[in-house]
């Protein structure tokens, strides 16, 4: 018997089509974007840049350490985030914050300024039974 | 470039409405307003819309129930701001001398659709890692609790001063005062948020009917008519950089366009209706529109400044958190609020003296832009 699903080859999706470049069954690299005239960065990546409007704007990949700029507990979501789960806004060294799921961390340790480290690791299995690819927040050196 | 004034209101009660459906509630809205206005139906030359989540043709549903079918409508959706949107569009129909009475409605049946927290759409980055609504407020407080040294009861001062509003409004969702306590003890949503620090799951529609200063002319009215003095619509920018949460640029951009086009300042403003979806938005949104100074609403609110006898009354008819948040229609019926009060019916929440009002809408949220959609309205009378 054939198997046939949506997913062709991979059976991996990103959680989001801008976050990563590379191969997403090898090591996928988070990326955001640099404009080339004025120096601006985003994340989620833009095709134009939105200070100077030049659209000579290229991707660039994002560090994975960078520290806490504000978090919730969240007690009510939708049926496939289980709750309770802490949701993170990161700062990076490259200028650009992004908002991911932190893990490992007791909400009694969880700290404004703390130093977290990005992970790129499988999230969840969406309804046609892929595997979602996306990032998780931890905490980075010396804690949990 | 004609005046635009508001010359009749309606609404209906906020809450759930099992039994009606999102056009009986429209229609409602609609019909009252229209009395209000002592306008012939046959006069109302076009009309507007705001819902978001009411399907295709949602407005011209309505019109085949309250005998307007026939003439140009617009359906408009900018998330929490659509019924405000709606207001504005029809004020630039009449501005730009293309009619002469318009009218302008919100509505939404969100308890058929929705239980607990909206999300972003569903494509959103955010959305899928987790992200909803009540988690990015809750966000926000932590960092205005951070930077001001805002407390939690403070934020729970907020619900406080709004449901006893609401108690004092009779279309209001919530009709009983909550007490610090209450708030603190209610289940939480997101922390630091709980259930009472968020707005309630409602249904509900207002309408308003504006006409241009060659129409008003021609009549005499019982109500006083209340001009619209600016409608400033902004959308969020693309954040690049690493910007304050704890502050919102975009409420203050839009604010200075609707100043400028008044010709006022913040400080002649005598009551606000400002969107309140949480606890910590009204401290957002009042910093942001100039109303108080950055970082310091939290201790002016504790000492009064704005209740209803206050300094500058903020959300005098309960606000989301206690008149309710049916999304299309909470831009329409924060116009009619400011429009009661500065005509002086608004009973036992009556802000004295009124003579300008101001309503803040805020909607939607994306990835890595600020906001979707601001708008600011005042009113004079």
């Amino acid at each position: 018997m054939v198997e046939v699903t949506e997913t062709g080859r991979s059976g991996v999706v990103p959680v989001h089509p801008d976050v990563f470049a590379g191969e997403l069954e090898g090591e996928p690299q988070l990326v955001g974007s640099r404009c080339r005239q004025c120096g601006a960065r985003f994340f989620p990546r833009r095709g134009v840049c939105a200070r100077c409007l030049s659209a000579e704007v290229e991707v660039v990949p994002l560090g994975r350490v960078g520290t806490l700029h504000t978090y919730t507990v969240v007690y009510q979501s939708t049926p496939e985030f289980p709750t309770p789960y802490i949701l993170a806004y990161v700062d990076l060294p490259e200028g650009v914050r992004l908002l991911a799921p932190l893990a490992g961390v007791p909400v009694d340790q969880v700290r404004i300024g703390m130093p977290l480290r990005l992970q790129v690791e499988p999230l969840r299995t969406d309804a046609a039974g892929r595997t979602v690819l996306g990032y998780r927040l931890y905490a980075h050196g010396g804690g949990a | 470039m004609s005046d635009v004034y508001v010359v009749g209101i309606g609404m209906t009660k906020f809450g759930k409405h099992p039994d009606r459906t999102v056009v009986d509630l429209g229609s409602e809205a609609v019909r009252e307003a229209i009395r209000d206005a002592e306008v012939d139906p046959r006069r109302i030359e076009a009309a507007y819309c705001g819902h978001v989540f009411q399907g295709m043709v949602a407005g011209q549903r309505v019109l085949a129930q309250t005998g307007l079918a026939g003439i140009p409508l617009t359906n408009v959706e900018d998330a929490c701001s659509s019924g405000a949107v709606a207001i504005r569009e029809a004020a630039l129909a009449i501005r730009a001398g293309e009619h002469d009475v318009v009218l302008a409605f919100g509505m939404e049946h969100l308890t058929g659709r929705f239980r607990g927290a909206l999300t972003p759409a569903e494509d959103d980055l955010e959305a899928a890692v987790g992200l909803t609504m009540p988690a990015i407020y809750a966000m926000r407080a932590r960092r205005h609790m951070e930077e001001f040294g805002t407390t939690r009861r403070q934020l729970a001062l907020v619900s406080v001063k709004n449901k006893r509003n609401a108690s004092l409004n009779p279309l209001s969702q919530f009709q009983t005062p909550v007490s610090v306590e209450e708030v603190l003890a209610s289940r939480p949503i997101a922390e630091p948020l709980c259930l009472y620090d968020c707005s309630p799951v409602s249904d509900g529609a207002a309408a308003v009917v504006l006409c241009s200063a060659r129409w008003l002319r021609q009549l005499t009215r019982s109500q006083r008519p209340i001009r619209l003095a600016a409608a400033a619509l902004r959308s969020g920018e693309v954040e690049s950089g690493l910007p304050s949460m704890a502050f919102e640029p975009l409420t203050r951009r839009t604010a200075e366009a609707a100043y400028e086009q008044a010709g006022l300042g913040p400080e002649e403003i005598d009551l606000a209706e400002v969107h309140d979806c949480f606890s910590i938005a009204e401290v957002l949104r009042v910093e942001g529109l100039g109303l108080f100074p950055v970082g310091e609403y939290p201790d002016r609110l504790e000492r009064g400044e704005a209740d209803i006898g206050g300094r500058l009354p903020i959300n005098p008819s309960g606000g989301l958190l206690g008149k309710g948040h049916p999304l299309g229609a909470t831009g329409v019926a924060q116009v009619v609020e400011v429009v009661r009060q500065l005509r002086g019916q608004a009973g036992p929440r009556q802000v004295a003296g009124a003579r300008v009002g101001l309503a803040h809408c805020r909607g939607g949220k994306a990835a890595g832009v600020e906001g979707a959609a601001c708008t600011v309205n005042i009113l004079a009378a």
